[in-house]
């Protein structure tokens, strides 16, 4: 939708073309969105967190990538794929070994109320 | 007054004059740095989803209980019109940069508007949590209720972060009302829009925290009773 010359003052022509795709976007979000509605009465019901996460980044991409003119800017691009795969890493660390392997339950605020301790 | 950019001269020690590079022409570097605070809101939201995802594996079962109880019709209108806000704020860029200076401020007011009644359903929809006895600090969630631990772990970090995200919401409010008195002086326009630009960074940004808050606190809990 956007190049990197994106300071450049637009043409009627880049205008209607970049307004039909803005357009083509939010057909695409609100069909995403109708999805994630009928998901857990439609399909994957054993599994409506990850399919509904899974819709999530779907919609995520289209608007990190049209709306938040990410297409084609390479540098900012790479500067935010870096930080989502550290975000990424330490979900998987933290929610993928240490939160299952829990060990505090017997003393742990987050586990039961204050008053039970 | 139209944007007019005065070049700074600084003087050497022999009497040489030079002209400091100005940024008000760097475009890029304004976008780039917009970004690098945008990663700080990821941390910030990233940091309170991590604490959501580690309790729900503590407390699988009450946070799909919790889920089922809050108001999936009004979080779903909601995540619609932010879903729109972000194409008016979008289309209204657009017409700014092709010198549509007055369709673009219709564009800034009709985010505007939207973004009130994003407010105005979020605090309907607290108000009946308040009801049934929901709220921060309040009945079902003090220390002495009976409703399960994990429950009111789940409704703590759900008020913390719509509440975090409605702040936000405001502050969006507040720039788009900046930047209408920004473009009413002339300090943004057609040739020179990266406040413009970055404002509706921001709203998307705002926008894709709603993309993945929505499906968790409102629709993990979907197809299990209510």
């Amino acid at each position: 939708m956007d190049t990197n010359n994106s300071s450049a003052r637009l043409t009627q022509k880049e205008y209607e073309k970049q307004r039909l795709d803005y357009y083509k976007v939010i057909i695409g979000l609100l069909l995403l969105t109708a999805l994630t509605f009928v998901q857990p009465h439609l399909f994957a019901e054993g599994s409506t967190f990850l399919a509904q996460m899974f819709i999530a980044l779907a919609k995520a991409w289209l608007i990190v990538i049209y709306y938040m003119h990410l297409k084609g800017d390479k540098l900012i691009g790479y500067m935010v794929l870096f930080s989502l795969f550290l975000v990424a890493v330490f979900f998987i660390i933290i929610i993928g070994i240490d939160a299952p392997s829990f060990q505090y339950g017997a003393e742990s605020y987050i586990t039961a109320p204050a008053s039970a301790h | 007054m139209a944007h007019e950019y005065i070049p700074e001269i600084s003087v050497d020690r022999n009497g040489k004059e030079h002209e400091v590079q100005g940024w008000q022409g760097d475009f890029y570097g304004g976008k780039l740095g917009f970004w690098l605070f945008m990663l700080t809101e990821v941390m910030m939201f990233g940091g309170m989803f991590l604490a959501l995802s580690y309790y729900n594996v503590l407390h699988a079962e009450d946070f799909i209980i919790a889920s089922s109880h809050l108001n999936r019709l009004l979080g779903g209108i909601n995540t619609v019109i932010l879903l729109i806000s972000a194409l008016t704020m979008g289309l209204g860029l657009l017409k700014m940069r092709a010198g549509d200076i007055k369709g673009s401020k219709l564009m800034i007011y009709a985010t505007i508007l939207l973004a009130l009644i994003f407010l105005m359903i979020k605090g309907v929809e607290w108000r009946e949590e308040y009801e049934h006895g929901i709220f921060l600090l309040h009945d079902k969630l003090l220390v002495t209720s009976s409703l399960p631990f994990g429950q009111k772990l789940f409704y703590g970090l759900y008020f913390t972060m719509t509440g975090l995200h409605g702040v936000h919401i405001m502050i969006g409010i507040g720039l788009m009302l900046w930047l209408i008195k920004r473009i009413n002086a002339g300090k943004v326009t057609p040739d020179h829009y990266i406040l413009y630009w970055n404002i509706t960074l921001y709203w998307d940004i705002v926008h894709l925290i709603w993309v993945f808050v929505f499906p968790y606190y409102y629709m993990m809990g979907a197809g299990h009773g209510h």
